[in-house]
């Protein structure tokens, strides 16, 4: 047996700041989200525990209980709870955030709606997990399953961009009137510790200002009103054709929000990012959250391969799929990536973007992989890919081995 | 890059000790880091992996890592569960929490290390008794691997441990230096960390190409487990055992006479009463009289205490002695030739007397009385002792062989020709006088008043009506008080501390307070005069307690000018004894417990108060040990005088919740108005319906009680039933959780360590 040499590496230096006015941090997606809320001066967090999304209401309830986080922490007894009570703050002005996943947004469904077309500035996380059979690992069921409740969806791939897409989601559902859910993928996201640049707080206030309405003070809270009562059909269709402008919004309202938050912290977003997409092209990726990491990887060993990150799903951003796909050539496979089952032939993917390319002439492609947590490694991609350019089918199950 | 896989069990810490690394890696350059489990169900024990990314590129991919470079094992006992080499680089290594060296894995093709970091964690504090979390030692082997700097090592650890920061920091210190490597192989671990950002990362592996796999068939409609759950055995993924464990409970441990009495109290809850007196008579054959005049050395430790007071166990032993009395064994036949004499038919003679007629010596004990007790005899009052209790458990101890000779002061020069050993056992019998000025002879002394009043009825001049000053704190100024009441005097106690210093048993003292015995706390006598009016003038100072003495007791000091004196008609002192040492004398003996030396070929033994102790209960222990010496010393056997210390239940180790709160059954006490002339016993003790209900009260520390509470919070159903009726742990599916360790409500199960050590 030998005694391990003594010699180390050179002692800590000083590290190289990527971003002025911010700390590097290692945190882990659910961390980061909850730095989110803090920076973001949440005054309001009712909350409901449950797997994989449990670490992000604890670490702001710490943080809540320690006063480093000036927000009022409540423990409902339910999701459907939870998120009547988000509602009412956020009637009452408050800035208001939580988070859930799977069955937990499942019991909300019904409150969901309501939040949407009261139009209240909600934000909330959501850690994608299924339902049935009994499950807690990454998948985007859940979320996607809501994409009618009205809600703006974003999706997010690394803990860097759930921090930034929650602070741009309180910009744009302030500016909207839309509440915005932030998506992040379970465990693949929420619990892998990686590089963080946490922004200074300043940096964030000058950007989202503080809320007018601040936890104690009196403001509509003192006003004797009631909301919510009957809607005649004479009124009714007037609430949603409101809606229904707004939503059409979005897609623009969701751009200015990333530009300006470009230009205040130094980092990019768009509503799709389109890596090597051109007239080169001969399969393009079409994937979300995490898979899109190890796809990026993949891709710089294809030339021919372009990638599509989604990151605004609701509303789908059609115009910038389009303006992306402009030089491809007709022949291009798209080949959409589902972590996700709804109940029809083709995923949640598959069934948008046919939608956005009605009428363009590229052969669809689409391939159910890493449902449930199954993991999606490089050489699931490469067989994505393989599959794109050779197969016949028009839909794939890759993860039968 | 850099890529690590970890496998280990729910609990360890792992997820969290990757993550920290993760932390100590980027603070200690421009790294990219990943770091993420991969849980499978969430259980404590059950195998989980966690993975590691490392390098100056960033990082593109985010699945789980088949090819790590280095792989860490943090519970030894995966090894041959889990394929933890699987897919590990060529170039790679791995790490192993172990006592083992890594010559002992030369089977692997890779560099192996190894660290005891389940050692170190426990030497650290750090986890439980079921599961040690190893982490933090884990962090510190691999920081020596990759040759981290140790110091920002540790602060990273202080900075995020979730709990004992310092401890954990430590224990990663202390792994960094203990870090071993095997012999040979070359591993390329730290080119890969610092492979500049420009240089290509892992390469993706080649894909081969992929035929259309049909789906699978006969998937059912709902997962469904066909077979039975007994089928899924999850003893594998323990890490420690809970074993039923017998532990020393608190009254054992304490009572000087080594009784069993969690076994008798036991024994007397189901009805038992034979074999538990005579589970009292292996150790003490005065259960009688313990029961009646013991300190109860078990009561003031029994953890019921912190509960409703503790078990009356004093009541119970005098039940047990009164119920059943006829069964005395008959004299074993003499099986050595050695003879014993034994000089003091006291607790200690007696008791070292019986246990060696018991092994089949011959044994003779000389009484230079004309009855035999001892101190038993002529200490003890009759209204707390009576005389036909003491004969019998003495009859009991004649019967069985022992031969007894009264009224004989005897001196070892006469014993040398007959015997072969001694044991003097002589008590302590001589009062100790009082230091102060003045006519010394009007004062009486304690001990030999009880002893002249209950040999030979002399009062010492005591009439009916006299006012008596008893100076003394201890049972002998609180006996010789209780006896003056019953002569018709009017005693008063003069004590220099207060009530709660006072050694007398606390329950005598209150009723000798009841009785009508007054008490000056406080005060100390300082002088002695006889008047012309034949009365005593006793002269005493007020005193006040200062810092405490050796005996942790607060010491008394005088209160300058506070002098005043009494007039009384007698002074009676009770500060102390010693013993008469008639016996010994001519001999340059140091008086001590067991073997003291030799009178020419005559081996001396030393037991009872002469030695050691001052009560009944001491003394009994004392004749048990010189006893075995005895036996050792003729059988050439090794004796120790070391004392063996249990592991006793503690406080802290009973799970009060889990009891009822019962009030303590308080032995009846009889008060008559006239006490004058009335010696007949004022503690009646209890009735059986009493007893039965008092013993149930017993906690059973350390002692499996069937309470079923482990059968209950067992989340596998890992414990049963046996046929007789006991519980017991199926280790086929225990997983080692430790929560029947801690929801036993009487510590009797506890974590086995030989099974960590494997």
């Amino acid at each position: 047996m030998n005694k391990v040499s003594i010699a180390t590496e050179a002692p800590p230096k000083a590290k190289t700041s990527l971003f002025p006015r911010h700390r590097e941090l290692i945190l882990k997606g659910n961390y980061a989200a909850a730095e989110a809320a803090k920076l973001c001066r949440v005054g309001f967090v009712p909350a409901y525990p449950i797997t994989p999304q449990t670490s992000i209401v604890e670490r702001i309830a710490e943080m809540t209980a320690k006063g480093e986080m000036g927000a009022t922490y409540i423990n409902m007894d339910s999701e459907h709870s939870v998120f009547a009570a988000a509602m009412g703050a956020a009637i009452a002005g408050e800035r208001v955030f939580t988070a859930t996943a799977g069955q937990g947004l499942f019991y909300a469904h019904e409150v969901l709606h309501a939040i949407a077309h009261f139009r209240l500035p909600v934000v909330m996380c959501n850690v994608g997990r299924p339902s049935i059979p009994w499950n807690i690992w990454s998948d985007q069921s859940d979320s996607l399953s809501q994409r009618d409740t009205g809600w703006i969806q974003l999706y997010g791939e690394s803990s860097q961009e759930v921090l930034d897409s929650l602070i741009q989601a309180y910009m744009l559902a302030e500016r909207v009137h839309i509440p915005v859910m932030v998506v992040l993928d379970a465990f693949y996201q929420s619990h892998t510790s990686e590089n963080t640049w946490v922004p200074d707080q300043d940096l964030v206030d000058e950007f989202l200002p503080p809320p007018a309405f601040q936890t104690g003070e009196a403001t509509a809270a003192n006003q004797h009103l009631a909301f919510g009562g009957l809607i005649p059909p004479e009124h009714y269709f007037k609430f949603n054709y409101s809606f229904w402008k707004a939503i059409q919004e979005v897609e623009e309202e969701a751009e200015t929000v990333a530009e300006a938050f470009g230009k205040q912290f130094g980092r990019t977003y768009h509503n799709v990012e389109a890596i090597n997409i051109g007239p080169q092209t001969k399969v393009v990726l079409v994937t979300m959250s995490s898979i899109a990491t190890t796809a990026r990887g993949v891709v710089q060993h294809h030339p021919e391969v372009g990638l599509l990150k989604l990151r605004l799903f609701r509303p789908f951003p059609s115009r910038a799929i389009l303006d992306a796909f402009a030089q491809l050539s007709p022949d291009t496979r798209i080949a959409c990536i589902e972590r996700n089952f709804l109940g029809d032939r083709e995923g949640g993917v598959m069934q948008e973007m046919r939608r956005a390319l009605y009428g363009n002439p590229f052969p669809m492609r689409d391939f159910y992989a890493g449902l449930g947590g199954k993991d999606v490694p490089p050489s699931t991609i490469e067989k994505i890919i393989h599959l794109a350019k050779e197969g016949k089918e028009d839909v794939y199950w890759v993860d039968f081995e | 890059m850099l890529e690590i896989r970890g496998h280990a069990r729910g609990g360890q810490g792992m997820v969290t000790a990757f993550e920290i690394m993760a932390k100590i890696l980027s603070a200690f350059g421009d790294f990219r880091v990943q770091a993420f489990p991969a849980f499978g169900v969430e259980r404590t024990g059950a195998p989980i992996q966690a993975f590691l990314r490392a390098g100056r590129k960033e990082i593109l991919n985010r699945s789980n890592i088949y090819q790590p470079n280095l792989v860490v094992v943090f519970d030894e006992g995966l090894l041959g569960q889990v394929q933890v080499m699987d897919g590990l680089q060529p170039g790679g290594a791995v790490l192993i929490n172990t006592d083992r060296s890594p010559a002992d894995f030369s089977e692997y093709a890779f560099p192996v290390y190894t660290i005891p970091a389940t050692r170190i964690s426990l030497l650290h504090g750090l986890g439980s008794r079921s599961l040690p979390i190893v982490n933090a030692a884990m962090i510190g082997a691999l920081a020596r691997i990759l040759h981290l700097d140790p110091q920002a090592m540790q602060e990273i650890i202080r900075e995020y441990a979730p709990a004992k920061p310092a401890e954990n920091a430590a224990s990663a210190f202390q792994a960094f230096g203990m870090a071993a490597r095997s012999e040979g192989g070359k591993e390329t671990l730290r080119q890969l960390l610092w492979a500049s950002p420009s240089s290509n990362g892992t390469e993706i592996p080649a894909f081969a190409a992929w035929e259309e796999k049909a789906p699978p068939e006969g998937v059912p409609d709902i997962p469904a487990w066909f077979k039975p759950l007994s089928v899924n055995k999850t003893g594998n993924w323990r890490v420690m055992t809970p074993v039923y464990a017998d532990r020393t409970p608190p009254c054992n441990a304490r009572c000087p006479a080594g009784t069993d009495v969690r076994g008798f109290v036991k024994l007397a809850t189901q009805h038992k009463f034979q074999e538990a007196y005579e589970t009292i008579l292996a150790h003490n054959p005065f259960p009688g009289v313990c029961g009646r005049v013991c300190p109860h050395f078990c009561e003031q430790h029994c953890n019921r205490n912190a509960l409703d007071g503790s078990v009356n166990i004093g009541a119970i032993e005098r039940f047990l002695a009164d119920q059943t009395r006829d069964n005395t064994p008959a004299p074993v036949p003499i099986a050595f030739a050695p003879r014993i004499a034994v000089i003091g038919a006291g607790p200690a003679g007696l008791t070292a007397a019986l246990r060696l007629r018991q092994k089949g010596y011959a044994v003779k004990v000389f009484e230079a009385l004309p009855q035999a007790g001892g101190m038993m005899r002529t200490g003890i009052p009759r209204f707390r002792l009576p005389d036909d209790v003491l004969d019998q458990e003495i009859q009991r101890i004649l019967d069985q062989g022992v031969e007894l000779e009264l009224n004989r002061k005897v001196r070892l020069s006469e014993l040398a020709t007959s015997y072969s050993a001694v044991i003097t056992a002589i008590g302590s019998h001589v009062g100790m006088e009082l230091g102060i000025q003045g006519n010394a002879e009007a004062v009486k002394e304690g001990i030999g008043f009880l002893s002249q009043f209950k040999l030979k009825g002399q009062t010492a001049g005591v009439r009916k009506g006299d006012a008596v000053a008893v100076v003394g704190g201890g049972n002998t100024a609180i006996d010789v008080s209780r006896t003056l009441l019953r002569l018709g005097a009017i005693p008063t106690i003069y004590y220099r501390r207060t009530l709660q210093e006072m050694p007398a048993i606390a329950q005598e003292v209150e009723e000798a307070r009841t009785e009508g015995v007054h008490l000056e706390l406080l005060t100390a006598p300082v002088g002695v005069r006889e008047t012309p009016e034949r009365k005593i003038a006793l002269t005493l100072i007020r005193m006040e307690l200062g810092e405490p003495d050796a005996s942790g007791r607060r010491k008394p000091a005088p209160i300058a000018g506070s002098e005043y004196v009494i007039e009384v008609d007698h002074l009676i002192t009770a500060i102390g004894q010693r013993p008469d040492a008639y016996a010994l004398s001519g001999s340059e003996f140091t008086i001590r417990q067991g073997l003291v030396g030799k009178d020419g070929e005559l081996p001396v033994f030393c037991a009872g108060d002469m030695a050691w102790g001052g009560t009944v209960a001491e003394a009994i222990g004392s004749g048990n040990k010189a006893a075995e010496e005895v036996h050792a010393y003729f059988q050439e056997m090794p004796y120790s005088h070391e004392e063996h210390l249990p592991n006793v239940v503690l406080p802290k180790d009973i799970n009060l919740n889990y009891y009822l709160p019962v009030a303590r059954h308080a032995s009846i006490v009889r008060h008559p108005k006239e006490l004058y002339g009335d010696f007949t016993e004022v503690n009646q003790g209890l009735k059986s319906g009493a007893i039965l209900s008092e013993t149930a009260r017993c906690l059973h520390c350390g002692d499996c009680f069937s309470c079923g509470n482990c059968f209950n919070y067992c989340p596998d159903a890992a414990i049963h039933v046996d046929e007789e009726g006991r519980l017991r742990i199926d280790y086929d599916y225990c997983k080692g959780c430790g929560i029947c360790v801690n929801e036993c409500p009487c510590s009797a199960i506890q974590v086995d360590i030989a099974e960590l050590v494997r």
